[in-house]
């Protein structure tokens, strides 16, 4: 059905580019003065009926209009038979019509298939031969150029919409692969989704194996501000049976298609297209293809996360067996973290550099485990030796990670953070920017803790004396651009109570 | 930049009959410059302006910005209307 669909609008242009083209009318125009008058016609079939000659050469022929009146079909049965035999010899065919004018048909062809034939008689001369040929090369020349034209105009409408397509499906991968936050990433698929598919709603929900049971991760309505987080079985609903039968479930108003990469880890429900029309079989390939470039991406962020959790863990089991020599000096406190993430983040750092500053802020100090417990308590001043041997922790402390690859970005923090802004710190006498920021919002952060946590050597001073030193060593030690964002911090309520609550128990 | 003046600048419209035809797409500036003929410059300025005016969503990410047709009914008959009007005329 397709095939004859094609087929006939492929006709149907190829005559419409011929009846408007000006090379063909200024080729009957050449032809006509070699052979003055003539008449031509155009037969839009490759199996016309009288009925349809009848019509084409009474409005065309002046003779037969003239002489017939459209009663006298005797020179329409002749072209008739004419053009049966050019069907047969796909040849040009000359013929004489009852009235004696000479004529010829010409088919069209293309590729041994016959469209049609153009026509012409009402010639009181024969045609030569050779104008014959002229008019056979010319014709056939202009239609295989006409051909070109509507193959080119075919490709191009076939062809675009799928490139559009493509590109979407090219653009969406680029927009999930780029990031590595599952908080970011599933909220983002649901709505590139929801575009793609043009639907009011869509719901992400991953498979919680152990309970058998989809939780929902996302749900974006564009109808409503506020929506119900649905917990759905193993089985039940779309998304439950799309999950559990692993293909997609598809009906008038909804399609869920699981993700699959190599298990089941969740599925992508659209609801209710915008323009009220059901889903169809095209939908299912789009957002199947989008789903396995999505299971992608959440597989990635969740390795990613579980990557981190490792690395953290690795971190935190430092701290802790350095811990040992010095109980409660290595061991992160929940508080200090948040001031130096909330510097972090007031200070608009990328991602990447927050992860350093949060794994820099339990591991700044780990170098000490080669400076002697004696020296680290020492409640007298140091000599010049004992300080030097103090001073190289930081380094110690890059020596210490240099083998765990992912903590790289972290090293610059840990080997600057006793630098100070005007240059009289350790160990390279870094200056100002020269010092990486991470470092900066270290040394203050450090500083700060060091001054109101408990020490075996010194006694511990109150946070608001520790706030004064702070703010007295601003441009000095300290960064002033970091200390004016750590005053903002430190005075916040949820920071007040958290270093309370974790210094003083209350 | 309201409706009206969108419809003066030939890119914009471009843009639009482009999302309008294609409504499921999302694309880039660079993806949206193919598509149209123009130059990605130009058309990354009217894509904001398109996004100002609510007639696009911006999809957008660290590495790229992908580009996408309203889902509001009322804007969507807004264009129809408008991008008929200036086919007729």
């Amino acid at each position: 059905m397709d095939e004859i669909t094609n087929a006939n609008t492929y006709q149907k242009g190829l005559f419409e580019k011929l009846r408007k083209s000006v090379s063909l009318k200024k080729e009957e125009e050449c032809i006509a003065c070699l052979i003055k008058p003539a008449a031509w016609w155009t037969i839009e079939k490759p199996n016309p009926k009288l009925a349809d000659l009848k019509k084409l050469v009474s409005c065309s022929c002046p003779h037969y209009k003239a002489s017939s009146a459209g009663k006298d079909t005797g020179c329409i049965k002749i072209i008739y038979k004419v053009i049966q035999k050019a069907r047969e010899t796909k040849a040009l065919t000359k013929f004489a019509c009852v009235h004696n004018l000479h004529g010829f048909i010409y088919p069209i062809m293309n590729e041994g298939t016959l469209y049609g034939y153009i026509g012409s008689c009402y010639k009181k001369r024969d045609v030569t031969p050779e104008v014959l040929e002229i008019f056979a090369t010319f014709t056939d020349t202009l239609v295989r150029e006409i051909q070109k034209e509507l193959e080119l105009a075919k490709l191009y409408e076939t062809v675009r919409p799928r490139a559009i397509a493509l590109s979407t499906v090219h653009t969406v991968h680029r927009l999930i692969s780029s990031t590595l936050d599952l908080t970011e990433l599933i909220p983002r698929i649901a709505r590139l989704s929801l575009q793609i598919m043009r639907a009011n709603r869509c719901s992400i929900k991953l498979v919680d194996s152990k309970r058998k049971i989809l939780l929902p991760k996302a749900t974006v309505d564009l109808r409503k501000k506020n929506v119900m987080l649905k917990k759905v079985k193993v089985g039940r609903h779309a998304p439950g049976r799309a999950f559990k039968y692993g293909r997609p479930i598809r009906g008038r108003d909804y399609l869920a298609v699981p993700l699959i990469d190599e298990d089941t880890i969740g599925v992508i429900t659209v609801y209710d297209k915008i323009d009220r029309k059901p889903f169809t079989q095209f939908d299912q390939e789009i957002i199947s293809t989008l789903a396995e470039q999505a299971v992608i991406a959440i597989k990635n962020a969740q390795l990613y996360k579980e990557q981190e959790r490792i690395t953290m863990g690795s971190i935190k089991s430092l701290a802790k067996v350095l811990d040992t020599r010095a109980p409660g000096t290595y061991v992160p406190r929940a508080s200090f973290l948040k001031i130096a993430l909330l510097i972090g983040q007031e200070m608009h750092l990328d991602i990447e550099n927050m992860k350093s500053l949060e794994y820099a802020a339990i591991l700044h100090d780990a170098g000490e485990i080669v400076v002697p417990y004696e020296l680290l308590t020492k409640p007298s001043k140091l000599t010049s030796k004992e300080y030097e041997l103090v001073k190289s922790h930081p380094m110690a402390g890059v020596e210490l990670i240099k083998h765990m690859k992912v903590l790289k970005s972290v090293t610059p923090i840990i080997l600057y953070h006793h630098e100070n802004y005007d240059g009289t710190g350790y160990p390279k006498g870094l200056k100002k920017e020269q010092i990486p920021i991470g470092a900066r919002i270290m040394a203050v952060v450090g500083a700060f803790e060091a001054m109101i946590t408990k020490r075996t050597y010194r006694s511990v001073r109150k946070i608001s004396d520790a706030i004064e030193e702070v703010k007295k060593n601003s441009g000095t030690q300290f960064d002033p651009k970091v200390v004016s964002v750590f005053l903002r911090v430190i005075n916040r309520k949820d920071v007040q109570q958290a270093l309370e609550k974790e210094l003083y128990g209350h | 930049m309201d409706i009206n003046r969108i419809f003066k600048s030939d890119i914009h419209i471009k843009i639009l009959k482009f999302f309008h035809e294609n409504q499921a797409s999302i694309d880039t500036p660079r993806g949206v410059a193919t598509w149209i003929g123009e130059e990605r410059g130009k058309v990354k300025t009217a894509l904001e302006d398109l996004v100002n005016a609510k007639i696009l969503v911006a999809h957008r990410a660290t590495s790229t910005t992908g580009y996408s047709y309203t889902n509001d009914d009322k804007i969507i008959s807004k264009v129809k209307k408008l991008l008929k009007s200036k086919e007729s005329s």
